[in-house]
């Protein structure tokens, strides 16, 4: 799947005379997401991940932009056309008690995608249930129970069951476990990888939590404000980032790991990320950009390839060193591996 | 009845059996309804079964409520009076839900041009003194209990349409909602198996807090000699009866007044003690 240029604005509306402002929720993305891989998409609240989740879906309409599913552009086709693709994507959102509808069962939330698109015999819809419900670690004594008699553990994989059921080719997992608790989080996510595994899914998937990102993806991109900043192999991402916006996120994640006595912290950034309705003009993230200079002020940095598939938006990304910045999760990381 | 549906019964009459006033007005209905199935075996006469030689005779053993104009035995017209503002105001309330839940869903749902449209008519509707607009009405398609019915329904339903129509707006951006249109669900199946049974409760008790207004706008219409014609005993017209008389003998306009303010209490009270139960927030 290829998304380019893709942009949603939101409009703000002041007053009854005046023009509308604009949120710029996602601006001019362009990505691909290769069969069988997991794209990680990391940035912090407010960055327009969960937009770019719903307009991949067909959700919601993008202002402009076009989104490639196997060849065709899905932003244009009739509604009809739109459903024979929706049977190929699934997604899983965040907060599983309200992504499943209170009042339906569980089997009926499951039969209902088979039902939608066509799958009618009563013994096979019966058949592909009970066998989702297996994959997901459910069973049979679920299937009459409703969401409100589940814990958010199984919510949240009655919510991937949903997702998969139909054996499509990506699905969007915005946040899967952000509001699970921490066991649950590593069961959803090793329950996660194995589908992927066992089912050959392509994976988006959305968090703000790095160290989560890594653990199943292949490749991560970072947003901020809207646009994507940097995209590039995992590994390379973590021990090589370019954009200072990627450094700083990764100097500030938090290390799981009490014999890490002294790691340098680094206050790169201050400040609140500014408001995406009248967003600087240049780089967006000059403002707290200590490295920013003349240039990032007035010209808006596009993606560069700087070898190896890893793109960065920054006017400066060959000439900086960001690797103080970024060594000290990384060493986390490779030693709590051996460990 | 089968024990799973007795202990589904039990779980909701529980929590109103549980609130003081939900309490009272339950029992209030349930006498109310009690009257109204058993007519034909409380009442001691046929409701317009006259009388002459007893004409205007006060409250005794032999005629608990005194007796009317005609010597009709007014207790009898009463009870069996129950059974028609019973039916009329389900009916109203019915009818009224119909169209307002329809109209509400389908604004919530799509907003937009649709909302604009539907929410102008509620505006409009909702604008008239309703008692005015239904007899407006009535005098348009003539007097009669149905037509009365019709009446005060079509000038009603705003109730409805408005409360439905924010609570669909609640719903519809809800994650649930995104899911069902993720896997392809249609318009019409997102409306009729994600959002309307989501605000069901929401509608039992606009319905229940509703069945009063239709009951009185009814009887209203009938006391001013619109709805049912003589003899049926309808509570309304029976006040409006009684009231050439009602210094001599009060009791014949009295009584069916009376009822309809404990028919309307009643059912005032369940309400609220639904609305706590199934959906507190609500404000009708």
């Amino acid at each position: 799947m290829t998304v380019e240029g893709l942009r949603k604005y939101f409009p703000v509306k002041k007053g009854f005379f005046k023009k509308p402002d604009w949120i710029r929720a996602v601006d001019d993305v362009t990505f691909q997401v290769f069969k069988g891989e997991t794209l990680g998409i990391v940035g912090e609240s407010g960055s327009g991940k969960t937009t770019l989740a719903k307009l991949i879906l067909r959700l919601i309409d993008p202002t402009t932009g076009k989104i490639y599913f196997d060849g065709t552009d899905i932003v244009g086709v009739s509604k009809k056309e739109l459903r024979k693709y929706r049977r190929r994507m699934g997604i899983v959102f965040q907060d599983p008690s309200a992504s499943l509808n209170p009042r339906m069962s569980i089997e009926e939330t499951l039969r209902r995608p088979l039902i939608v698109h066509g799958i009618k015999d009563r013994e096979e819809v019966r058949r592909r249930v009970l066998d989702i419900l297996q994959k997901v670690g459910l069973g049979k004594e679920h299937m009459k129970k409703y969401p409100h008699q589940l814990s958010g553990g199984q919510q949240q994989r009655v919510a991937i069951a949903r997702a998969i059921i139909l054996n499509p080719d990506l699905v969007v997992l915005d946040e899967p476990t952000s509001s699970l608790d921490v066991s649950i989080q590593a069961q959803i996510l090793n329950l996660l990888v194995k589908l992927q595994h066992d089912l050959n899914l392509t994976y988006i998937f959305i968090s703000h939590d790095l160290l989560t990102v890594r653990y199943v993806s292949d490749r991560i991109a970072v947003m901020y404000l809207g646009k994507l900043v940097e995209i590039a192999e995992a590994d390379e991402l973590f021990y090589n980032a370019k954009h200072p916006y990627t450094a700083t996120l990764l100097s500030a994640a938090p290390i799981p790991n009490p014999e890490v006595r002294y790691v340098k912290r680094f206050s790169l950034v201050r400040g609140e990320p500014p408001s995406p309705i009248n967003p600087p003009p240049g780089c967006r993230f000059h403002p707290r950009c200590p490295y920013a200079i003349s240039r990032c002020r007035t010209k808006e940095p596009v993606l560069k390839d700087v070898g190896g598939g890893h793109y960065v938006a920054c006017h400066r990304a060959e000439e900086l060193d960001l690797s103080e910045y970024t060594s000290g999760l990384w060493k986390i990381i490779t030693e709590s591996r051996v460990s | 009845m089968s024990m799973d549906a007795l202990a589904r019964l039990r779980e909701w009459i529980e929590p109103i059996l549980q609130n003081k006033y939900s309490r009272v007005g339950f029992f209030i209905i349930l006498f109310i309804v009690a009257l109204a199935i058993g007519a034909p075996v409380i009442a001691p006469k046929h409701y317009a079964e006259v009388d002459p030689q007893n004409r205007l005779q006060p409250p005794s053993l032999q005629h608990l409520f005194g007796t009317d104009e005609l010597g009709r035995d007014v207790f009898s017209r009463v009870v069996y009076g129950a059974r028609i503002a019973l039916w009329v105001g389900m009916l109203v309330v019915f009818i009224e839900a119909a169209i307002g839940v329809t109209l509400g869903v389908l604004a919530g749902y799509y907003g937009g041009k649709v909302d604009k449209v539907i929410s102008a008519v509620t505006d409009m509707v909702w604008a008239f003194p309703p008692l005015v607009l239904a007899l407006g009405v009535v005098t348009l398609i003539g007097p009669g209990l149905v037509n009365v019915v019709t009446a005060v329904a079509i000038v009603s339903w705003p109730t409805f349409t408005r409360i439905v129509r924010a609570k669909v707006q609640s719903l519809v951006n809800r994650e649930f909602v995104l899911a069902a249109r993720a896997i392809g669900e249609s318009d019409l199946n997102i409306m009729l198996r994600y959002l309307l049974p989501n605000v069901i409760p929401t509608i039992i008790v606009i319905a229940a807090l509703s069945i009063p207004s239709a009951i009185l706008s009814t009887t209203a219409l009938s006391f001013l000699g619109f709805g049912a014609q003589p003899p049926t005993p309808d509570w309304g017209a029976m006040v409006s009866n009684g009231m050439p008389q009602l210094p001599r003998a009060p009791w014949v306009s009295s009584f069916p007044g009376i009822f309809i303010v404990i028919t309307c209490l009643g059912f005032n009270l369940l309400g609220d003690g639904l609305r706590d139960i199934l959906d507190p927030k609500l404000k009708v």
